[in-house]
């Protein structure tokens, strides 16, 4: 079975963040990861290329990613991918997934795998756009994944429930925590990636027509509390203030 | 040009969401704008509420809407907006809209934002805010006049809207289609709370209730107030409950009218989950422990005294 483990390169959430400009534009400390999710993905991915008997994983990403390409590639990926654009940075969803999809038809697979969202922006919006693109089923927040009657089993929990799918190949499914455990790259891997030819995509190369962008139109910082007010007292003396303030005060109750 | 608002079903009415969607959608509408709702499957039958609140109900029933599929439910959502002319499609966050949302926004080639929390009509269209990088900042994104699809968190607008209009229904049915996932097994969750993204109020703790058995008390005072609980990593990671229930980065983000967190450090990992409540009441053995700085109210003691005698003095509001 052939995986595209579609990989994202993050700020680190530890980055520092700055509003600038009159909240014209963000400052974001220069600390990139992974995307959490997608680590998750690729290690689904190389196990489920072990419990399926071979194929390839390959990891594509687009835009600055290409440490992100490398660390998937040091966790154990084939071969890696990457839509080298200056068109796509900053891009709208759309254009990312059209891109996406590209280069993964072109390579030929049978699953893809994306995160459940990017923790940067937090949207889960181009795993299932990739898959409407591919024209294949699509099957958000996977924690389980085995290979079955040539398609796959996969399990996941919604809205309090568990659920097993019976999910055909080729399909897209976006990772979600619980899945696999992603283990930190051995040296080995580390050099393997180093080395490694990163097969290098422009959006024309691909035929895709960026669609615009939505405009930014400013940026503010998280909304400050005034500072914490302390309830003093016993339990049930602070309790009984605590209620008084939650329903008179801040109308809460 | 009109706003579209996709509905859900929650009980035998409508989830609160679609209702805050409708009231947000009917004041930033422009004049003589129609505010129309689109009740898919389950929710032909549960429209009630959006009687006289919007301008136009379009229901559509047909295979494999009920129970949500997504295939079936990509096919016909996508087939109605692509013969309307919606300026903005309002969805409410959850495992649906993640579905559904990005999978018509690719099929139709029109924008969608996820997560947003704010709505506002602006020049030249609309704007929306939304988070960006687990919450260190926020961003308005302006929508211009194109359709664009938006998809937002619970909690972000108040469902209250006058009944004052004359609603007109139609009723479609979509073609029939089959979803080629096919469900196995699917076992019921705990149904009789109030989802944990939709609640109004959150009771939430961490490692410093010290033992799964004291998740009892968490759920005994998010009964008093009927809520929802949560919990944080430590927790899940100890095995007390399930990810399901975790808020913060890698779990749920909540946006309730109240959060109260009990034994919960504050590690940015969990507050990014929950920096957008309205009210947080934090308690905690540690007068330094992070949290105090995310919350309005503190109470610096042991959360397994504090959280029964703030069950008992709520449930004592009530008598
Ligand atoms: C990539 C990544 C993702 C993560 N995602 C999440 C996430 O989604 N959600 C999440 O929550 N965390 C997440 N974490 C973990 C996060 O960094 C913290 O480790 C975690 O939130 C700590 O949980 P805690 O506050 O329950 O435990 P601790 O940090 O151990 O805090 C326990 C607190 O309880 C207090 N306490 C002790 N006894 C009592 C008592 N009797 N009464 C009252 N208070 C008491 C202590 O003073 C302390 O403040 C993530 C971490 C990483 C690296
Ligand atoms: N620029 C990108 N390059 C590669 N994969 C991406 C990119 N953007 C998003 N993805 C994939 O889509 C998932 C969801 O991202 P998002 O829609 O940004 O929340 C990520 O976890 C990745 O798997």
């Amino acid at each position: 079975m052939d995986i595209a483990v579609l990989v994202k390169e993050v700020p680190d959430l530890e980055a520092r963040v700055q509003v600038v400009q009159d909240g014209g534009a963000l400052d974001v400390e220069n600390k990139r990861v992974l995307n959490f999710f997608d680590e998750i993905a690729v290690a689904a991915a190389l196990q489920l290329k072990e419990a399926g008997g071979g194929g390839r994983v390959y990891a594509v990403g687009a835009g600055s990613g290409l440490e992100a390409v490398r660390r998937a590639i040091a966790m154990g990926a084939d071969a890696g991918f990457l839509v080298d654009d200056p068109a796509v940075d900053g891009a709208d969803p759309l254009t990312v997934a059209r891109a996406l999809a590209a280069v993964v038809r072109a390579e030929g697979f049978d699953l893809v795998l994306a995160g459940r969202q990017a923790t940067d922006d937090e949207a889960g919006l181009v795993g299932p756009m990739v898959a409407e693109l591919l024209g294949v089923p699509c099957v958000v927040g996977v924690t389980a994944a085995e290979p079955a009657d040539g398609g796959l089993v996969v399990g996941r929990e919604v809205d309090g429930a568990s659920e097993r799918l019976s999910v055909p190949v080729p399909a897209v499914l976006t990772a979600e925590k619980g899945w696999v455990e992603p283990r930190v790259p051995q040296v080995m891997g580390l050099m393997k990636a180093m080395k490694a030819e990163i097969g290098r995509r422009t959006l024309a190369d691909l035929g895709v027509e960026p669609v615009p962008p939505l405009a930014a139109a400013g940026y503010h910082g998280p909304r400050s509390r005034p500072a914490v007010r302390m309830v003093e007292g016993e339990p049930a003396e602070a309790a009984g203030e605590l209620v008084r303030i939650l329903r008179d005060e801040a109308r809460v109750l | 040009m009109a706003i579209w608002v996709i509905c859900e079903e929650h009980g035998d009415g409508l989830r609160r969401t679609t209702q805050e969607l409708a009231a947000q959608a009917r004041r930033v509408a422009e004049d003589g704008e129609p505010v129309v709702a689109l009740a898919v499957g389950a929710c032909v039958g549960r429209a009630g509420w959006l009687d006289g609140r919007v301008h136009r109900v379009v229901k559509v029933a047909g295979g494999g809407l009920v129970p949500f599929s997504a295939d079936p439910w990509v096919a016909a959502v996508a087939a109605v907006l692509a013969e309307a002319e919606p300026r903005l499609v309002l969805w409410g966050e959850g495992t649906r809209a993640r579905e559904v949302m990005p999978r018509v926004a690719a099929r139709l080639g029109w924008p969608a934002v996820a997560n947003a929390l704010a709505l506002e009509a602006a020049d030249g269209g609309a704007r929306v805010l939304r988070p960006v990088l687990g919450g260190k900042a926020y961003q308005w994104v302006s929508l211009g006049g194109a359709p664009a699809l938006v998809a937002f968190r619970p909690n972000s607008f108040d469902p209250e809207v006058a009944a004052d209009l004359d609603t007109r229904v139609e009723e479609r049915s979509a073609e029939p289609c089959e979803d080629r996932v096919r469900v196995l097994e699917r076992t019921a969750g705990d149904g009789g709370r109030v989802p944990l993204t939709e609640a109004q109020v959150v009771v939430a703790g961490g490692r410093g209730l010290k033992d799964a058995a004291n998740l009892a008390l968490l759920e005994d005072l998010a009964d008093a107030l009927g809520g929802a609980v949560g919990v944080s990593r430590a927790v899940v990671d100890a095995g007390w409950a399930d990810h399901a229930i975790q808020v913060g980065k890698s779990g749920k983000t909540v946006s309730p009218a109240l959060y109260v967190v009990a034994g919960v450090s504050g590690a940015v990992h969990h507050t990014m989950g929950m920096d957008t409540a309205k009210v947080v009441v934090a308690i905690n053995t540690d007068p330094n422990a992070p949290i105090f700085k995310y919350a309005d109210y503190g109470v610096v003691g042991d959360a397994l005294q504090v959280l029964p005698a703030l069950a008992a003095a709520v449930r004592a509001l009530g008598t």
